[in-house]
């Protein structure tokens, strides 16, 4: 679905990105690991044109990105970022800003499959605990129909319960057929979610395959 | 020897009497030393700057306001908006050409405020008019923009993680970025209407008192005062409004994307 053919990124002089190639396969989860510093949360980033490759280039269907309206294409290709970043003042609100026209109902399914039922609409975003407001990130993410989420490093900031809550729900997405591509440093987490893996180390692929099959992802204990 | 001036309005001092106010920057030094703030020397050199630049300007409103008539008047603004783009331009530092967003912004307010004032013949279209009612209006568009661009500036970093998750959503960058550029102009303005608000509460305001000073009737002065409140509050709120706008768009890119931030 995602293809990155020799993508490079350099940034004020420092490479990033080195001759990058990757395939992320649709209705999969595929975490994206390596150290601190590889640049995951850039190669994230340029999945959803918040960041322009300086050479190569990204497919989507076999398509290049920018031949896609921007606003179109991240209708298509959502994003959760590390911590919870609320933009509505109550739950509703939030819901609705990138889909304005969004019903109660559509609201509350939504809620449902982010594993918030019966999270009042009019409960005040800043009361809710760090996993119900990333849940929360994930049903506004899904509200404009996105086919591929990206997930940078969406637990880091929570506590272990909360963390386990949002696992079940992106488990949960992908199973219904979500194509996911999760940031993680935590190894663990990405051998519990992930079926393929891209290794980075410096800017470059050192691994790529099944999550099964990963010598990187067999390391962890 | 005289502290006011004779032949004209009694209550305007005579050089005399502006020597004799060197006292009060006694005063002010006296403090500033006694209290050892380390002001002395700073105190000094602005007194003596305020009165070369206001003997100048003086000296310069009187060539202005006998010899150059309109067009010169006319000139006198823009040199003094072209001050004010400086000076509010590099309050943005992070907004892509920031002075000549102010520059517009600021034109924008006094065209449109100085603009109305004249063709509904308000003010007089004569120099002694024009200028110092033009200082007040750039002096209020400018505060107005240096605000809006500094909030922007501000806004841009430490918002940054708000707005990329809105133009994740697919939102387009003018509606990803509108509710930092309204918190923006919201406190460019706020300052201007709680002046307003409290007009001749706190302080009787500088257009009034001058009125006053010359021996203009209190009723008649208010008239003056009002006009200019709300010509300031209209000079914020236009520049405001055109600097949010202009400086907003800036921060991105063609492909929606919220520019980096300067190093």
């Amino acid at each position: 679905m995602l293809v990155l053919e020799d993508v490079c990124v350099v940034r004020r002089g420092t490479t990033v990105l080195s001759e990058v190639s990757a395939v992320l396969a649709g209705g999969r989860c595929t975490a994206v690991v390596g150290p601190s510093g590889a640049g995951k949360s850039t190669l994230l980033r340029l999945l959803d044109r918040l960041l322009e490759p300086t050479s190569g280039r990204v497919l989507f269907h076999g398509a290049a990105l920018t031949t896609y309206d921007v606003l179109e294409l991240r209708s298509r290709v959502g994003l959760v970022q590390q911590a919870p970043v609320l933009l509505g003042a109550h739950v509703l609100a939030d819901l609705r800003v990138g889909r304005p026209g969004l019903t109660p109902d559509e609201a509350a399914a939504l809620l449902e499959r982010a594993g918030l039922e019966g999270l009042p609409m009019d409960r005040e975003t800043s009361s809710l605990s760090g996993g119900e407001a990333q849940r929360l990130c994930l049903a506004r993410a899904l509200a404009v129909g996105p086919e591929v989420l990206l997930l940078d490093e969406p637990t880091s900031a929570l506590d272990a319960v909360a963390a386990q809550s949002v696992e079940r729900v992106i488990r949960s997405l992908v199973a219904d057929g979500l194509t996911a591509v999760l940031v993680s440093h935590d190894l663990r987490q990405a051998r519990r979610l992930a079926d393929d893996v891209v290794v980075l180390r410096a800017g470059r692929v050192v691994e790529s395959g099944e999550a099964a099959s990963s010598e990187y992802l067999a390391g962890a204990s | 020897m005289t502290l006011l001036a004779s032949g004209t309005h009694p209550s305007v001092p005579s050089w005399w009497g502006v020597a004799a106010s060197v006292l009060l920057v006694v005063v002010t030094v006296a403090v500033v030393v006694r209290e050892q703030l380390g002001l002395g020397r700073e105190v000094l050199v602005a007194c003596v700057r305020a009165i070369v630049q206001l003997v100048a300007v003086g000296a310069l409103l009187g060539v202005l306001f006998t010899h150059t008539g309109l067009p010169g008047s006319l000139l006198w603004v823009a040199g003094m908006v072209a001050v004010g783009a400086r000076v509010a331009g590099s309050r943005g530092r992070g907004v892509p050409r920031s002075t000549w967003v102010a520059a517009v912004a600021i034109t924008a307010g006094v065209a449109a405020t100085l603009g109305l004032l004249v063709a509904a013949q308000v003010i007089d279209a004569q120099p002694r008019v024009v200028v110092p009612v033009g200082g007040m209006v750039v002096s209020a568009a400018t505060r107005g923009t240096s605000v809006v661009l500094l909030r922007i500036a501000e806004e841009s970093v430490t918002a940054r993680r708000q707005i990329e998750a809105r133009l994740a959503l697919g939102l387009p960058s003018a509606l990803a970025f509108a509710p930092h550029r309204r918190t923006a102009l919201r406190t460019a303005l706020v300052t201007d209407i709680d002046q307003v608000k409290t007009v001749g509460l706190i302080s009787l305001p500088g257009a009034m008192t001058g009125l006053l000073l010359a021996g203009v009737d209190p009723l008649t002065a208010i008239r003056y005062q009002v006009v200019v409140m709300y010509m300031l509050l209209s000079a914020v709120a236009v520049a405001g409004v055109v600097a949010s706008r202009l400086a907003s768009s800036r921060l991105f890119d063609d492909g929606q994307r919220l520019l980096e931030p300067v190093a």
